[in-house]
């Protein structure tokens, strides 16, 4: 998304809700992802039943569940890549239920996989090209009506590329192909590559699973600096160290719904919650 | 002067498959000029060979835009090629049912907005889905489309085809008559077996010239975007097509651009068939095109433009080398009946020893003039190392 449409539609957003704060909106809260009554049935099972929750901006907000809570799911009816059979996503303050996934990620929500599959072929610095948004060289016809805009957007493009592997300390790997990556170092390069397509809210899952501790740091690390800087993240994490210690709120997901949601320390000692995850809450 | 120096550093550069097919080509190169020297190859029809192979090589280009930079499956390269072949022959020739007659520059017009169309009507129902309904839809397309050609007589002139195409050049001035008017030329390197150049080599010359401009064109436009944003996006399509989308690209779009694209690639081979051959006719759409080009972009290297090219014309020189062993030694069977089998086998061998194919895209594929230097070393590990992956 270019950063003017963004910053207009949250303009939008803090307009609409001084407007109409009476009765819906209590406090006067940000909401980059606002998600209603989600649901989504694969014939008799039911994956996601009405689960509703929100994403303030500037927060990591974590979402655990027991397996099978329906939390990816979630995520690709959120991002969607699945269409819901109910419910409502808001984006941004606009309404981006049923839209295609490139179109969401237009509104500021990208989202990373949770086996990302290596992009054959190319080395590092090619795969992170990707990311950037509304490159002129994306488009066939400029690249023979315009090669000079191509260029100087792929230069720029690839100085911020540089830029960010920097940050992330793998700048040793730009160069690198990208199938000769490890799996942390992966994870590493695709948090890196979706900063390039500059989101508001970035959706992770399962950001650590079979990553090293020592990787596992550095990603830690890099959310929270990437929080910092003003990117607000919602993370699927069954890692529960690493989730309890970054994120805050939680948003605990139980059975295709939210059971609860709140600061760390009070999910952790919910008993709802620790039933959910032995077995004893159905 | 060209110095050594450039090329003995452009040799150390190679790898060593590239330094192998470098001589191979140099080889069979040094082969046709003492075949035609001597006079057993007569240089009308070196032209004609040398038309088809750059002709392959056409459609192999192609089928790589397609499966090689997207990895969308098409086994309708006949039909494409077809489409192209009755465009332009329906168009131009005597015999036309519909409308002969119109200069063969409205014929390559009418074959590519055909082929469009039928690229785009095939692709709206099935890019969305998954990859392998692209790949059934566009089998029965083929079939469809040679169907038609056989049995809709009103438009096809059916089995007997459409003949009397003209030249590409018909209609054009000087061209037109430039074959005939040229004076006949007798060069005797050997004694006893002159080399003739007369009306037929001119035809055939032009000829060559016309898909060398197909050809040229076509390259020039596919190296670009596939060093391009555009091509990256395709590269990352076919790896993983909900990355593409995550990251916010239209994978649709770009899909049924790189397939109406490819296509239109197919139907320039088929535009210059028609007017290579003068004669088109349903066997023109045979499914074994289908194969051999898929053979060929697949011996060449998925993704590698160069490689497609190669693959094209490594296809004819097998199909038409082997109509001549039998000339050289005496083999027990007819050597054009195993043609099927040395093709079968050979991707076979390349498959299991060599997946990548024999000149994958080696370098990092990033715009002219975004980065300094291409590193060399690691650019060679790009392809290595998915090799590594597959096989270890």
């Amino acid at each position: 998304m270019s950063e003017s449409s963004a910053a207009a539609s949250t303009t939008f957003e803090t307009d609409r809700s001084e407007d109409g704060s009476d009765g819906t909106e209590p406090e006067d809260r940000d909401l980059v992802l606002r998600v209603e009554d989600m649901t989504k049935r694969f014939g008799g099972l039911v994956a996601n039943d009405g689960a509703t929750f929100e994403v303030e901006r500037g927060t990591i907000t974590g979402m655990i569940g027991p397996n099978g809570a329906g939390k990816s799911t979630l995520f690709n009816l959120v991002s969607g890549f699945y269409e819901p059979d109910a419910g409502r996503v808001e984006v941004n303050g606009t309404d981006v239920t049923g839209m295609e996934p490139h179109k969401i990620t237009e509104h500021g929500l990208v989202r990373t996989f949770q086996t990302p599959r290596k992009l054959e072929g190319m080395t590092v610095r090619e795969a992170m090209l990707v990311g950037p948004q509304d490159q002129p060289g994306e488009s066939f016809l400029k690249l023979f009506t315009d090669p000079g805009a191509v260029g100087r957007a792929e230069e720029e493009n690839m100085a911020e590329a540089q830029r960010i592997l920097e940050e992330f300390e793998i700048d040793h790997l730009a160069t690198q192909p990208a199938t000769s990556l490890s799996g942390g170092q992966m994870k590493l390069v695709e948090l890196a590559r979706a900063m390039l397509a500059e989101p508001d809210i970035l959706l992770l899952d399962e950001p650590v699973a079979g990553v090293n501790p020592t990787l596992t740091k550095d990603l830690a690390t890099q959310i929270e600096r990437l929080n910092d800087q003003g990117t607000t993240f919602l993370i699927i994490e069954h890692e529960m160290d690493f989730i309890m210690d970054i994120a805050d709120p939680i948003v605990v997901l139980n059975q295709g719904s939210v059971l609860t949601q709140g600061p760390p320390d009070e999910v952790r000692t919910d008993d709802r919650v620790v039933d959910a995850y032995l077995g004893g809450g159905g | 002067m060209v110095d050594f120096e450039d090329y003995r550093e452009n040799w150390a550069s190679m790898s060593r498959t590239e330094q192998g097919t470098t001589v191979g080509l140099v080889l069979i190169g040094v082969f046709l000029v003492v075949a035609l020297l001597s006079g057993a190859l007569a240089p009308a029809y070196l032209a004609f060979l040398v038309g088809l192979g750059a002709m392959y090589a056409l459609l192999s280009l192609g089928l790589n835009a397609q499966w090689g930079f997207t990895g969308l499956i098409n086994f309708s390269v006949a039909a494409f090629f077809g489409i192209g072949a009755y465009g332009t022959a329906l168009m131009t020739a005597d015999s036309s049912p519909i409308a002969g007659g119109f200069n063969p520059l409205v014929g390559l017009v009418i074959a590519l907005v055909l082929t469009a169309i039928l690229a785009i009507l095939i692709g709206v129902p099935t890019l969305r889905l998954r990859a392998d309904y692209l790949a059934i839809a566009s089998l029965g397309l083929a079939e469809v489309v040679r169907l038609i050609a056989l049995n809709e007589r009103q438009w096809t002139n059916g089995s007997a085809g459409v003949r009397g195409v003209p030249t590409f050049f018909e209609g054009w001035p000087v061209l037109e008559t430039l074959p005939s008017t040229l004076p006949s030329v007798r060069v005797a390197v050997v004694p006893g077996s002159p080399i003739v150049l007369e009306a037929p080599f001119y035809g055939a010359f032009l000829d060559l010239v016309v898909v060398a401009v197909f050809l040229a064109v076509s390259y020039w436009v596919l190296r670009r975007v596939h060093r391009s944003p555009w091509g990256r996006v395709l590269r990352t399509i076919r790896s993983d097509e909900d990355l593409a989308e995550a990251l916010g690209k239209n994978t649709y779009s770009y899909k049924m651009q790189s397939f109406v694209f490819g296509s239109l690639i197919m139907a320039l081979a088929g535009v210059f068939a028609a007017h290579l051959t003068r004669f088109v006719a349903p066997g023109t759409l045979d499914p074994i095109t289908t194969f051999y080009v898929w053979v060929a972009v697949m011996l060449g290297g998925s993704g590698s433009n160069r490689g497609a090219l190669l693959g094209g014309f490594v296809i004819v020189a097998i199909r038409e080398g082997s109509r001549f062993v039998n000339d050289v030694g005496a083999l027990p069977v007819d050597p054009a009946s195993l043609r099927l089998l040395v093709i079968g086998i050979l991707i076979i061998v390349v498959m299991r020893f060599r997946p990548q194919g024999l000149l994958p895209p080696q370098k990092e594929l990033i715009w002219p003039g975004t980065v300094d230097e291409t590193p060399t070393t690691i650019d060679r590990g790009v392809r290595d190392a998915r090799v590594g992956d597959t096989d270890e």
